[in-house]
């Protein structure tokens, strides 16, 4: 017995050596995920009231028009229905607009798009509902419409808002163009086209409210619950405090539930709930979700490169036209990260980059995963390839040539320091998919079906960066118990990003995440921390809640170093045993610690906040170094294409990404397989089709998301770790970039194995037919 | 007044069901609903009678082979048929239908009654059935005719039912074991699509002469299924190599009169209509 | 409007329940019974989340009216929560991280439970077949394959 309680003080010793770092890079257990496996009831539509009344939209049946009548009277007096909401409804201001205010929350005068709000109405049961919104007659004026974005910029289009069809532009110059295109041997102009993809969180958007004396309690499915409650605070024409917002745990997000649509399910559930005095729940059907919501923006990117017959770029210029559909939303944000991302990960000396949000009257573009760098990469990444056929060069050699490394600059003039691991990425899955046997393998193939390598590369500038201030607040709270709970106005949605902040919070404390509770984010409860975007809890909300942990460790070691009187200095925490370092037999626990903390009155309450160094973009000059630090990725397809049908199918795909440093790496796993997944719907199969500004397809029946037959027999998922300098312990952001990189590996894969290039997305069979008939 | 007023007709047994479609010629059939169900709730179709025949699965589920004529129950579901052995050899290409069928839930409540009177081209058994010459039995109180299939289903969501009738049952001869089927569907991805085009086949071979060939399409003009009869015509009495292959597929061409949608283009279909002809004439050459 | 009454057998207990001609078998389980597993992720069949077993097989309750549910047998997850096979099950996925949003898991859940009922030690190409029903988001469905896979064969 004795020796084994030596080897465990020693194994303490040992593990309190790794001080703060105990428990980072371990693939530790999710902590809230029991629930979700037992199938518990905790969802928003799970929660609800027994006497919750059902809310349904009218959407426009017009892309744009003006409304000349709406008569709710027939769907009021339906069997069941409570209430018609309407514009006249709003106590507030009639707004539900993120940045640029141009979108009313129910269309009041004009509809821009079919995914307009004219009504909603609030019934008994939801099938009340459905029927009554048949029965709400509204006569529209069409007004001409306009659907592509460059027409939709030209003088005489028709204007969908006041003051003209672009929402954003944005300018990234570096170097002398001119001079740029003078000094190449070739110059390689493509123009590249990507679709609206639809996110798809298999739950959707959907909020519930109840009347609480003078105040209203909202429950739903979001993001960022501090901007749901701003929205509906706005709506009511409410100070923000009379609006509690708590998001419930969410099914999945991916962007939208950051974009607008949270805000509107939750005004409607607001204004009805107040209007009937009982709770009322505003859950979106798939088909509203897919017309109502945000989307993927459609692209239009033209590219125009110089080049030397060696490979070495000397010049690129850029156009991108972003189809922003009828509203601005988080959309002029995702114009800027294109715009920056546009060029790849290359040190090229001339750029000139110029992109467009434009309104038309599609339903609308939001913010989804990846925002703008999925297009941006797309194009960058092909134009790469198509640049490497017509030097007669091997793609990778191409890259090889002119990637980011340390010292190389980005295409905003942007150093970069050895935290650079692209060259790292590009190593890993070259050895992996061995690159070079199959590349020249493949290169000379007869019979029908035909194998191709294709590779693509990206860098992803890290967090908020020009988007808005880094910010994060993280609530960290002792119970008697011992049980430490975490809050914060982050968000979970199902990355496991929350789950990571309390394995920071454990492993500077020295607590075992068992020990962990993570509490609802709350309005009332919970500092305000800026939007859950941009992949951004882990790096940022990682430093907040180190210094929430730091602050407790220090109360909590004074407390233990009264039980084990011994200097505060000495006090080492340990798997939940605090001990003093020349005395390790003696301990005490954290549950006695706790206990003392009470009975002594010692507050282990603390807030944890980091906020990080501002970026640096000036828009006169198109310069600057917009991100703290960036993530990069390399990723290798290999496919098999039937030159008959163009039916292919991938093989393999093997995808490395500098993450800094992965505090739970099967997390980082858990991301690059569902962000690779949902980037090969992108890539090869999804299309939210809109045929004159109606969606053609808003249903899981006609809109095709990976089954589990879709996926690549074989996807090798590779971590890197080069430390960043502003994520928590060197960490980088991985949510989102997993997402770019399918969609230009598999159409350069399908382009070395048939010679036939695919420029616009989706790479369906039809289009990689029709590539190779020329 | 919209489907508030939805009346449901619940029958018990087949003879009550018959009962009932007599006294209400205007009822609505639904089997088990899997495609009824989301055109009422999603795209707006308005019932307003439902004669629900669920519970006859008591009755009509079976797969009976007698003598030479194979017997398959209107409510006999999609799995049922997966399971069975019956399809063994000759009639292979059913376990194809079944394996790409929507998915498992789907396949565990689809009937093939169900899906012959949906009449759609996303139908996956009709080809194969109108491959095999199928013949469906419809009853009513007054008794039961035999109808084939290709003048049962005459477009697309029609069929020739009298409105006092209910399917009960789809029948074939056996073909015999020189026979050989297959079975193949398009879409853009692998499993849940509606088809871009699919296809089935049954053949005899002799001395490695087409001895009888059937093709049916889930698309051979617009959006209605039938047999590729120009391309049939060709290919009998023919020995399969490479050129009648592409001949095949020429005459396969001038016979389709496809449309075009988002989902693909006419041109396309018709291709992958070609292709897969010439995979399963390859695969039957093999004698699989 | 003709409400009408029906028996159902529902996770083990024999329940009387007045539906109405719209209801589906979803919204009687989660609305009259509070069974919150099953969950709408389409309303039309095509996602797989509603997954119910029906007398023995696993079934879309979102497309399944609430009337044919008549004289049947259902389980939901929470019907299985204490049945072995189903607890190993839940804890694989929780070590494979196969859970990230959760609203797929208990249709995936069900999924794996019926394959595992009928085949001892699927292969992988099975395990993909058998949820090939189902949609997931978040996790390219490798961590959920995995998670059932390894549940084969353990007894």
């Amino acid at each position: 017995m004795s020796v084994s309680v030596e080897s465990y003080i020693t194994d303490l010793q040992k593990k309190a050596e790794r001080g703060e770092l105990l428990y980072i890079g371990k693939s530790l257990k999710r902590i809230d995920d029991l629930e979700k496996v037992l199938g518990s009831p905790i969802y928003t539509n799970d929660l609800i009231p027994r006497n919750t009344l059902y809310a349904k939209l009218v959407l426009s049946k017009y892309p744009h028009a003006w409304i000349r009548s709406l008569n709710v009277s027939a769907a009021a007096s339906h069997p069941g229905v409570h209430l018609i909401l309407t514009y006249m409804d709003v106590p507030g201001i009639n707004e539900s607009a993120a940045i640029v205010p141009d979108r009313p929350l129910f269309a009041h005068e004009k509809v821009r798009s079919t995914g307009d709000i004219i009504a909603a109405v609030v019934a008994e049961k939801e099938i009340r509902a459905m029927e009554a919104r048949e029965l709400v007659k509204v006569e529209y004026d069409p007004i001409k419409p306009v659907f592509d974005p460059i027409e939709a910029m030209g003088a005489d289009a028709p204007k969908i808002h006041e003051g003209g069809n672009v929402a954003k532009h944005i300018r990234v110059a570096k170097g002398n163009i001119e001079a740029g295109f003078n000094d190449a041997d070739i110059i390689v102009e493509n123009t590249y086209r990507t679709q609206f993809q639809d996110a798809v969180s298999m739950e959707t958007e959907t909020a519930f409210a109840i009347p609480r004396d003078g105040r209203i309690l909202i429950m739903g499915s979001m993001q960022s619950p501090h901007n749901t409650q701003a929205s509906v605070a706005k709506v009511l024409g409410w100070p923000l405090e009379n609006v509690e917002v708590i998001q419930a745990v969410t099914g999945g997000a991916f962007g939208p539930k950051s974009d607008e649509t949270p805000g509107d399910v939750a005004s409607i559930a607001a204004l009805g709930a107040l209007k009937t005095g009982k709770p009322v729940l505003m859950s979106m059907s798939r088909r509203e979700s897919m017309i109502a919501h945000t989307k993927r923006h459609p692209s239009i990117i033209k590219h125009r490169t110089g080049v030397k017959s060696d490979g070495t770029l000397t010049a690129s210029k850029v156009e991108i036209y972003l189809n922003g559909g009828a509203y601005a939303s988080l959309g002029v944000l995702v114009i800027v990260r294109a715009t920056f991302h546009a060029n790849g990960p290359y040190e090229i000396p001339n750029v000139l980059n110029d992109g467009y949000k434009v309104y038309t009257n599609d339903t609308y573009a939001g913010s989804f995963r990846g925002f703008g760098a999925p297009q941006a990469i797309f194009a960058a990444e092909s134009q790469m390839d198509e640049i490497a056929r017509k030097l007669n060069m091997d793609p990778l050699d191409l890259r090889l040539m002119n990637m980011l490394r340390p010292g190389k600059r980005t295409s905003t003039g942007q150093l970069m320091d050895d935290s650079c691991g692209l060259p790292e990425c590009v190593d890993a899955v070259v050895k992996s998919s061995d690159y070079r046997k199959k590349a020249s393998e493949y290169s000379n193939q007869g019979g029908k079906l035909r194998r191709g390598i294709g590779i693509a590369l990206l860098h992803h500038g890290n967090a908020l960066g020009p988007e808005g201030n880094d910010y994060a607040y993280v609530h960290l709270s002792v119970d008697k118990k011992g049980r430490v709970h975490l809050g914060t106005g982050l968000t979970e949605y199902g990355t496991g990003a929350i789950s990571g902040l309390a394995q920071i919070a454990s492993s500077v404390l020295g607590v075992p995440v068992e020990y962990f509770v993570i509490d609802r984010p709350d309005t009332d409860r919970h500092k305000e921390s800026g939007p859950t975007v941009a992949s951004r809890v882990t790096a940022i909300g990682g430093n907040a809640s180190r210094n929430a942990a730091l602050k407790l460790r220090d109360r909590a070691i004074a407390v233990a170093s009264k039980l084990l009187e011994c200097p505060l200095s000495k006090v080492k925490i340990v798997d939940g045993y605090a001990f003093s370092e020349d005395n390790p037999e003696k301990m005490v626990s954290w549950d006695e610690i706790a206990r003392e903390a009470h009975d002594a009155s010692v507050d282990l309450n603390v807030i944890g906040y980091y906020m990080a160094p501002r970026c640096s973009w000036d828009d006169s000059t198109g310069l600057g170094s917009p991100y703290n630090q960036y993530t990069f990725g390399a990723a290798i397809a290999e496919v098999e294409v039937d030159i008959d049908t163009g039916l292919f199918k991938i093989l393999n795909y093997h995808v490395a990404f500098d993450v800094g440093r992965a505090i739970n790496p099967k997390n980082v796993i858990g991301q690059i397989y569902g962000g690779s997944v949902q980037g090969i719907g992108y890539g090869i199969m999804e299309e939210l089709v809109h045929i004159n500004g109606q969606v053609i397809n808003p249903n899981l029946k006609d809109y095709y998301i990976p089954t589990s037959m879709d996926i690549p027999d074989k996807m090798t998922p590779i971590i890197v770790e080069k430390q960043g300098a502003m994520g928590i312990y060197g960490a980088k952001v991985i949510a989102e970039p997993p997402v770019v990189l399918p969609a230009p590996a598999i159409r350069n894969a399908i382009l070395n194995a048939t010679g036939g290039s695919v420029n616009d997305l989706p790479v369906t069979s039809e289009k990689v037919y029709k590539a190779l008939k020329h | 007044m919209g489907v508030e007023d939805l009346q449901i007709i619940m029958a018990e047994s087949l003879k009550s069901a018959l009962k009932e479609i007599s006294e209400n010629k205007d009822a609505t059939i639904i089997a088990n609903g899997t495609d009824m169900m989301p055109r009422i709730r999603d795209e707006g179709l308005k019932v307003e009678k439902i004669l629900d025949i669920s519970a006859l699965d008591k009755e009509l589920s079976y797969i009976n082979v007698d003598s030479n004529l194979i017997r398959i129950g209107a409510m006999t579901t999609v799995s049922e048929i997966g399971s069975s052995n019956v399809f063994n050899g000759s009639l292979n290409a059913f376990y194809e239908v079944v394996s790409k069928f929507g998915g498992p839930q789907i396949r565990n409540r689809a009937t093939i009654g169900g899906n012959i009177c949906s009449a759609t081209s996303s139908e996956d058994f009709i080809p194969l059935l109108m491959a095999l010459d199928a013949s469906v039995v419809l009853q009513s109180v007054n008794g039961k005719r035999t109808l084939k299939l290709n003048n049962f289903v005459i477009g697309k969501r029609s069929v020739n039912r009298r409105n006092d009738e209910i399917m009960v049952e789809v029948q074939f001869s056996k073909p015999g074991d020189d026979y050989l089927s297959g079975f193949e569907k398009i879409g853009r991805r692998n499993i849940l699509i509606i088809n871009l085009i699919n296809m089935a086949i049954v053949m005899s071979l002799k001395q490695r002469r087409v001895n009888d060939v059937r093709i049916a399409l889930n698309r051979v003009s617009g959006k209605v299924p039938g047999r590729a009869r120009l391309t049939e015509g060709f290919l009998n009495g023919k020995e399969i190599d490479g050129n009648i292959i592409s001949s095949a597929r020429e005459k396969l061409a001038e016979e389709l009169k496809l449309s075009s949608d988002f989902r693909a283009s006419a041109d396309y279909r018709i291709h992958l209509a070609q292709a897969i002809l010439e995979k399963l004439l390859n695969r039957f050459r093999e004698g699989v | 409007m003709s409400n009408i009454l029906i028996s159902v057998k529902v996770n083990g207990t024999e329940r009387e329940v007045l539906v109405e001609p719209e209801d589906r078998l979803i919204d009687v389980l989660r609305d009259d019974f509070g069974l919150k597993s099953p969950k709408e992720g389409c309303g039309t069949g095509d996602c797989g989340l509603c997954t119910v077993i029906m007398d023995g097989k696993p079934i879309l309750s979102c497309i399944t009216p609430a009337f044919q549910a008549r004289g049947r047998e259902i389980v939901t997850l929470e019907g299985l929560n204490n049945d072995p096979l189903m607890k190993n099950i839940e804890t694989s996925f929780r070590d494979h991280h196969a859970a990230q949003c959760g609203f797929c898991t208990p249709a995936m859940e069900i999924m794996g439970y019926d394959l595992l009922k009928k085949v001892k030690k699927p292969s992988k190409e099975e395990v993909k077949v058998a949820i090939s029903g189902t949609l997931c988001r978040c996790t390219g469905y490798y961590d959920i394959i995995d998670s059932i896979y390894d549940v084969g064969g353990t007894e």
